[in-house]
């Protein structure tokens, strides 16, 4: 396990390179349509293994366990209502066994799917709630750390993070921004810097931007950051713009591109860097040959 | 007796604020008073949406402004369409069923178009989330829709609009179909033969009236 201070500690010792796109992959990998992932953890947990495996192969430091939808809420409109616990245990354990004794794993939370007000009835106690479902269920099947990602409501993220800190292991907080007109905010309108702080504020020992955005676009937006958010940051883009075409989804930016912006990240400061949808192995590759290229330096 | 204008532009304010309390009394008001319904609609409600969504455009507001604007909108409609004249337009543009496809649990963009749609005089039938493709069409049959909406909101349940696009085909009903969210395309939406496409739901009431053949003014 991963004590908070650690965390901390290892960002800023070096760059911690994290794993890509996993729900992308699983599709890939023949996941149906519509189907929730997490199933997968008690189906086919070889396939899941498998990509954990490759991502590690690739020079991944942390993989994240396949648990995004993971919340019992969320697990509940997924045809999966009261298992939490079994499937996320089931997730560590598969994490765990690709991991053996290198590598940490990520116990990864993702968003309810439930509103709060004004677009949604849901009220913070009851999103609290299935988050302390869930982190407890992580903790207990040993992860090292807990990562909560791809939130667009900040109320949402400050409720994971009270949750995710309960359990005393280190957390990891990310949300997903695209640059406005303004400046660059989540969808609900929580501004970047603000929202950054008052995760780190909250005790999130690290905290960053997934998904949505390109490579290119997430480096201006770490340079936006870096300098005014005082834990490491994290930044995981997607592989460009998802094109969805007939034959499948398509995403534009090659793992050539996106190494190089990954390398523009860690000069502006990014402590912990990966990828979020459509990003592979191979994007992992990239980076990290470019991360020891940096540290030969 | 207040001056219409003073309401008209009070109900924009409620819409544009996002007060629904506001703007089911200023419409409740502007009844009483003999302000025709539809003169509230027009020259109260729809300019305050739009400039809700012209703020929205501009980065000024995010989903939930924009989403409480539709509802203050839907609020005062509640009022004032049943005092429209059988002859008005705005008293039914047409039927909608809309829902997000199956297997997808994201709901704030759908619920964002069907509550504009309402909002700009269209009768809605809001299926919710995770919509079977068979459930799509018994319900745009039942509900006689002229125009079923489908949402997906991730790249994996996109194929679910292909299919149904197929099945409404098949069944041999009139309904147009139109497709949104976040990974959906104009050049997605003609690969599989929908009829029409929205990326925001402004634009989703615009194409929606073009799609009934009510498009243009209101």
């Amino acid at each position: 396990m991963v004590r908070p201070a650690d965390l901390r500690e290892l960002a800023l010792a070096r760059v911690v390179l994290l794993d890509g796109g996993l729900g992308s992959m699983l599709i890939a990998a023949g996941l149906e349509a519509g189907r929730a992932p997490e199933w997968w953890n008690l189906d086919h947990p070889e396939r899941i293994e498998a990509l954990h495996r490759a991502y590690l192969e690739a020079g991944s430091d942390v993989v994240h366990t396949n648990t995004f939808g993971g919340n019992p809420l969320r697990l509940a409109a997924g045809g999966l209502p009261g298992r939490c616990r079994e499937v996320n245990s089931a997730a560590v354990e598969i994490a765990r066994r690709a991991c053996g004794g290198t590598g940490l794993v990520a116990g990864d939370v993702g968003p309810t799917g439930h509103m709060l007000p004004p677009l949604g009835g849901a009220t913070v106690e009851q999103l609290q709630r299935a988050f302390r479902e869930q982190a407890e269920a992580l903790a207990e099947a040993g992860v090292d750390l807990i990562s909560i990602e791809t939130m667009s409501d900040l109320r949402e993220a400050l409720a994971a993070v009270e949750a995710a800190r309960a359990t005393g292991l280190a957390v990891h907080a990310s949300m997903t921004f695209e640059r406005r007109r303004r400046g660059v905010f989540t969808i609900m309108g929580d501004p970047l810097v603000p929202s950054l702080t008052a995760l780190a504020d909250a005790g999130a020992d690290a905290v960053g931007c997934n998904c949505s955005v390109t490579s290119a676009e997430m480096a201006t937006m770490v340079r936006e950051a870096a300098p005014l958010v005082r834990v490491p940051l994290s930044a995981q883009p997607n592989a460009g713009q998802p094109r969805v075409t007939l034959e499948g989804v398509v995403y534009d930016a090659s793992p050539v591109t996106f190494a190089r912006d990954i390398a523009a990240m860690v000069e502006a400061g990014a402590a912990m860097v990966g990828g979020c949808c459509g990003t592979t192995p191979e994007f992992i590759r990239q980076a990290r040959a470019t991360l020891d290229a940096m540290a030969k330096r | 007796m207040t001056d219409p204008q003073v309401l008209f532009s009070a109900l924009r304010d409620a819409v544009l604020g996002g007060d629904d309390a506001a703007a089911g009394r200023l419409a409740t008001q502007a009844l009483a008073e003999g302000v025709p319904a539809l003169e509230a609609i027009e020259q109260g409600l729809v300019p305050g949406i739009r400039e809700a969504g012209r703020l929205w455009e501009e980065g000024e507001y995010f989903l939930p402004e924009l989403v409480t604007a539709a509802q203050a909108m839907k609020a005062a409609m509640a009022v004032l369409r049943p005092a429209l004249g059988p002859d008005d337009p705005a008293s039914s543009l047409g039927r909608v069923v809309i829902g997000t496809v199956e297997g997808d649990i994201h709901d704030i963009g759908k619920t964002l178009v069907g509550t504009m749609l309402s909002a700009s005089g269209f009768a809605v039938s809001d299926e919710g989330a995770s919509v079977p493709v068979a459930r799509f069409v018994a319900r745009a049959r039942e509900f006689g829709a002229d125009l079923v909406c489908a949402s997906a909101l991730l790249t994996t349940t996109m194929p679910k609009q292909r299919e149904l696009a197929a099945a409404l085909k098949g069944s041999g009903l009139k309904a147009k179909f139109m497709v949104g969210g976040a990974p959906v395309s104009k050049g997605w939406a003609d690969a599989i033969g929908a009829d029409g496409y929205a990326d925001n739901a402004l634009a989703a009431v615009v194409v929606a009236r073009e799609l009934v053949g009510r498009g243009a003014t209101g």
